[in-house]
């Protein structure tokens, strides 16, 4: 597989009235064409600021990107001036927000806004666009999608908005999608039907997608490789094997010990970590997870963990007790 | 859309109602006898007595229980009220007390020039509002947002009679560039169609009228149109940095649209909803300040009509002219909230 | 037994705190806005200057006569014919510092009385109308305003047939409703017949001792009194019938409306205040209603009243502490309003009476020089109402942002 994108120490924060928000500290991973990413971790911990700080929608001010490297088909993302990266969004990058009811614009229809996204990136025109954004909508499973066209955003479902969105962010056939918690807001049968399409959309198209989640189950499903963040960092990234079956980090064998049984409902609760997530404005100097972790010493108070190589290349863990706590050692 | 506008007409009228009741009541609690106020001091008993019945002053205000009693169910209904009613419906507002012209007549003659002249201030309040909030919101925290919000505040604490006059003081007095009042110098015609001299002017293609009269309006138009302005910037500000903070903007922006069109196309509709209120709310504000400003300009429209009247005590045209102004201000409600149906699809129509 | 009352303690020592910190946050937020500092010293020179003026420096605006110091232009050095004139001196040859000063006091009094009348009559109403109409009355309640409501509408027929008994029972007719309703679990179809044959008779049999006619109206008036008393309304009724009352106002436009009250009551500052002030009232009466709904909408609030406590002990409790801070930015506005509004009456000769020193009046009698160029007798007590508003209004937006950093205006 060859190199898609690839960040290099992303580091984002917001200038708030409280002080200094440390978003992201220091984020570094690549993406392989067509590789299918999980992104997961607690509330809070960076992972839409990170993927919207790749496609550029952080808010500036109050936010920042003061560090690192976007490398997306040999160009620094974070050096392309306006009109170069309005260039890469929506067309090699799209995006899929969490909440389908506010996500689409209220005023005009749903035909309109993918209408819009293609006349934009494509030379198609208006009557050509239209075709294909019926074509888009029964991709998704839209019935009636000539009728549909013609809707607008409150006259569809939450599930049948959110398929929306996913058409209008495939419509010019991104080299990555991003879906951020997109099934968060839509009940448990909705959930599974949008993640079977996107694995479908996914097959067909030959993208590479990046998916937001809590649900380390849906992850499990479907990806290649997995990021554990914790606080702006990432403190473990591996298969989903690796990081189901040979964990490493304290902190992912919380989040695996939350993992609800079979019998429970996907998506209800999942965390139960004692304690809470550090502040991001006071930021400890060691390791992020200190405070909560059950196998700390003194080091890790004051030192941050690198991220190594655990068991083989592929599996990256930030912690310094790895292997003590994999022997047995430390209970 | 033809049931929405009837349901919404209907609802207006026990608003109406109530209008002409307080009105109505307005008119009847002023101290003094209407008859001797029309008449004057002097008159003869006989005279006040033949003026009472011929306006109907003998009547009762509202019903009359003691015709019920004798068992004429007609008579109990005949009242002042029901008869100022009944002439409401005929568009028949009375006459002036001291002219003895009907009301309605020297309205239609009147009306005209306070129309023209907020016409004009609105349209030069949405000129200048609109985009001055538009700009200011997309600018957030800048110096051209830190002056717009100064500036539209300063415009928000203007006293116009005050501005007015300065505009007179500096471009009248001192520079002699423009007119201290009135609506046309003597010697100039304008051919009358609409009664809004810059629009006749135009339509007639009386080129040296149009400028007389614009020179004649602008000073009242912008005294009048600095407090509109002022809070439509403000409010189309405000109303723009709530759009901006939607999801559905973040999502335009991902698809790669610019700026401009994310600003105009996917913000500014959804931004302009409450900014229409307010411009209906200022629509009726605007009316009232015409009171001043025609004040101290000598504008011939109904506000410096009804100021003359209140210091005169002529009472029917204070009524009338009120009523209108109340009629308009619930009718130009009815259109906003019309415009808000059709800008906005999640409201129904039916 | 001992722990729960002890977490609960804590609770409520929590949310105290909580409050009072947020004051303390709001002023840290007020203090860092600078327009907003601005427009708070702005204010208090406003308030030191015309409280000392009135009351250490004297003024007699009846006897306050030069002419031979007609219409002098600004003179800051003394010479020996003339004195020291800041703001110069008009057709009068008065002093126009000395009566700009002065004038601030009447401003302050219309300001501050306008917004009171405004703030306690429609606050007192909006603060009404919002509670019940998202609490649930209780019986006593419901029993007191049924019984008036059914006293006033009988007010009706005991005038038409000069019975004043009848209002008694209809009185009567609107407390038997809110009784039927709860003791004797009416049902709905009974109350329909029942209540408007009820009020049907109470009218027309005393009315048919007066007259056929009068027994036919006072039929129909009671008929329908006893269809509208057949269910005992709840505090919907009332709220609609405040807010339908705040409409009517509303929909004359403020100036004309004040001008028409101050015409109807004659001129004077006093007058002038009770007008801009019946003008104020919808505005806070809106505002206070819209905020109490909201507040009762709250978990806590509705917790609170699921458990049983008293409606004036939520209303003291929960309501009013948080609809103060819209209340407070509101009449910080409503100030600078009121001070407007007088000077515009002043203007029109409607408000302050002549020689009383009044921003609008001063305004008012010099344009009538305007072209002998006397710029200054028009500049500064414009220029005075100008920035004692401007500083009000720069305070309350302050204030807001303050006090509620989501909203914006
Ligand atoms: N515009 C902003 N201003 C200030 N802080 C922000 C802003 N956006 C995000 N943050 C902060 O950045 C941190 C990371 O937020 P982010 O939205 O990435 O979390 P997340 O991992 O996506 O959580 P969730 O699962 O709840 O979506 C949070 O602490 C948040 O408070
Ligand atoms: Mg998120």
């Amino acid at each position: 597989m060859d190199g898609l994108i690839k960040l290099e120490n992303l580091r984002t924060r917001f200038h708030t009235e409280d002080g200094v928000v440390n978003a992201v500290n220091g984020v570094s991973y690549e993406m392989a064409q067509g590789e299918v990413l999980g992104v997961v971790g607690e509330s809070g911990c960076g992972k839409s600021v990170h993927a919207l700080s790749i496609m550029r929608l952080i808010q500036i001010p109050p936010g920042e990107i003061y560090d690192g490297k976007i490398w997306f088909d040999g160009r620094d993302l974070l050096t392309l001036d306006e009109k170069e990266i309005r260039q890469v969004r929506g067309r090699d990058i799209a995006m899929v927000f969490q909440d389908p009811m506010s996500s689409l614009n209220p005023v005009y229809t749903v035909g309109f806004q993918i209408v819009e996204a293609l006349t934009l990136h494509t030379d198609l025109n208006r009557k050509a666009a239209k075709e294909k954004a019926a074509e888009l909508l029964s991709l998704v499973g839209i019935p009636e999608p000539k009728k549909r066209l013609d809707n607008y955003p409150h006259q569809f479902s939450g599930g049948m908005r959110q398929r929306a969105m996913i058409a209008m962010a495939l419509s010019c056939e991104p080299k990555l999608l991003i879906a951020d918690e997109p099934t968060t807001a839509l009940d448990v049968t909705i959930q599974a039907q949008i993640v079977d399409l996107v694995i479908r959309l996914k097959e067909e198209l030959g993208m590479a997608v990046m998916w937001i989640t809590h649900d380390l189950g849906i992850v499990a499903e479907m990806a290649h490789k997995i990021n554990v963040m914790y606080a702006g960092y990432i403190i473990e990234r591996g298969s989903a094997q690796d990081i189901f079956k040979r964990t490493k980090h304290p902190y992912t064998m919380g989040l695996l010990g939350s993992l609800p049984k079979i019998d429970e409902a996907p998506g209800t609760k999942l965390f139960s970590i004692p304690g809470l997530p550090p502040d991001l404005v006071r930021l400890p100097k060691g390791c992020p997870f200190f405070a909560r972790c059950a196998y700390r010493k003194e080091q890790c108070k004051t030192e941050m963990p690198p991220l190594e190589e655990a068991e083989h290349e592929s599996h990256i863990v930030a912690c310094w007790r790895w292997r003590e706590i994999q022997a047995g050692e430390i209970q | 859309m033809g049931r929405y506008i009837l349901r919404r007409l209907l609802s207006v009228i026990p608003t109406l109602i109530g209008v002409t009741l307080v009105i109505f009541l307005f008119q009847r609690l002023i101290p003094g006898d209407p008859a001797v106020a029309m008449l004057g001091e002097r008159a003869t008993e006989e005279n006040i007595a033949r003026i009472r019945e011929q306006f109907g002053l003998d009547r009762p205000s509202f019903l009359d229980r003691d015709a019920l009693a004798e068992g004429d169910l007609a008579g109990f209904f005949d009242s002042q009220y029901s008869r100022y009613f009944g002439r409401l419906m005929r568009f028949d507002l009375g006459e002036s007390i001291h002219r003895r012209i009907p009301v309605a007549e020297t309205l239609k003659e009147r009306f005209p020039a306070t129309l023209e002249l907020s016409l004009l201030s609105m349209s030069i309040a949405l000129l200048i509002g609109i985009p001055a909030g538009i700009a200011s919101a997309s600018k957030r925290n800048t110096a051209l947002d830190g002056v717009t919000m100064v500036g539209s505040l300063i415009g928000v604490s203007m006293p116009i009679f005050w501005l007015g006059i300065m505009e007179i003081m500096l471009f009248s007095v001192f520079l002699k560039w423009l007119p201290t009042g009135g609506r046309l110098p003597t010697g100039v015609e304008i051919q009358s169609i609409t009664n809004l001299l810059l629009l006749d002017s135009l339509l007639t293609g009386n080129f040296a009228g149009f400028v007389a009269a614009l020179k004649h309006i602008i000073l009242p138009a912008v005294a009048l149109a600095t407090i509109p302005a002022a809070i439509i910037t403000r409010m189309t500000r405000s109303s723009m940095l709530d759009v901006l903070q939607e999801d559905y903007i973040r999502t335009a922006t991902a698809k790669g649209l610019s700026l401009k069109v994310v600003l105009f196309r996917h913000a500014l509709k959804n931004a302009f909803l409450p900014v229409i209120t307010i411009i209906g709310l200022q629509a009726g504000s605007l009316l009232a300040g015409a009171v001043l400003t025609e004040t101290i300009f000598s504008w011939p429209g109904i506000g410096k009509w009804v100021y003359d009247s209140i210091l005169g005590r002529d009472y029917p045209i204070v009524q009338g002219v009120t009523l209108l102004i109340a009629i308009i201000f619930l009718f130009v409600n009815l259109v906003v909230d019309l415009s808000y149906a059709i800008l906005d699809p999640r409201i129904s129509l039916e | 037994m001992e722990e729960t009352k002890f977490e609960i303690n804590g609770l409520e020592d929590f949310a105290v705190r909580e409050h009072r910190s947020l004051w303390i946050d709001a002023w840290r937020r007020l203090v860092a806005n600078r327009t907003a500092m601005v427009g708070l010293i702005v204010v208090v020179l406003f308030l030191l200057s015309a409280t000392f003026a009135h009351f250490f420096w004297d003024y007699e605006p009846k006897i306050d006569l030069d002419y031979g110091a007609k219409l002098l232009p600004p003179q800051l050095i003394a010479t020996e014919e003339v004195d020291i004139h800041l703001f110069g001196t008009d057709k009068l040859g008065r002093d126009i510092f000395r009566r700009t000063i002065h004038g601030g006091w009447n401003s302050l009094r219309v300001g501050l009385v306008a917004v009171s009348i405004s703030l306690l009559v429609g606050g007192i109403l909006g603060l009404l109308a919002g509670f019940f109409e998202s609490i649930h009355m209780n019986f006593w309640e419901s029993f007191i305003l049924m019984t008036l409501l059914g006293f006033a509408l009988g007010m009706l027929p005991a005038w038409i047939a000069r019975q004043f008994f009848q209002a008694i029972l209809f009185a009567l007719l609107g407390a038997g409703s809110v009784v039927f309703d709860r003791y004797l679990n009416g049902k709905k179809k009974h109350r329909l017949y029942i209540f408007p044959a009820l009020g049907a008779m109470l009218a027309a049999l005393p009315g048919l001792m007066v007259g056929p006619m009068v027994a036919l109206v006072c039929g129909v008036v009671g008929l329908l009194i006893g269809l509208l008393l057949s269910k005992p309304v709840g505090g919907e009724l009332f709220s609609n019938i405040v807010m339908r009352i705040m409409d009517i106002i509303l929909s004359f436009p403020s100036y004309l409306l004040a001008i028409a009250i101050v015409a109807f009551l004659g001129p004077g500052l006093e007058k002038g205040m009770i007008a801009i002030g019946v003008v104020g009232i919808p505005v806070y009466a809106r505002l206070a209603r819209s905020a109490v709904m909201s507040v009762t909408q709250k978990e806590y609030v509705l917790a609170s009243h699921a458990v049983g406590e008293s409606h004036s002990r939520m209303l003291f409790r929960h309501v009013l502490p948080n609809i103060l801070s819209p209340i407070i930015v509101q009449a910080t506005m409503g100030l600078a309003n009121a001070i407007l509004s007088a000077a515009a009456l002043g203007f029109l000769g409607l408000g302050a009476i002549p020689p009383e020193p009044e921003w609008g009046a001063m305004l008012g009698d010099s344009y009538k020089y305007l072209s002998s160029g006397a710029w200054w007798a028009v500049l500064f007590p414009g220029l005075a109402i100008m920035l004692s508003v401007l500083g009000f209004n720069l305070l309350g937006d302050g204030l807001r942002d303050a006090l509620d950093p989501k909203i914006r205006l």
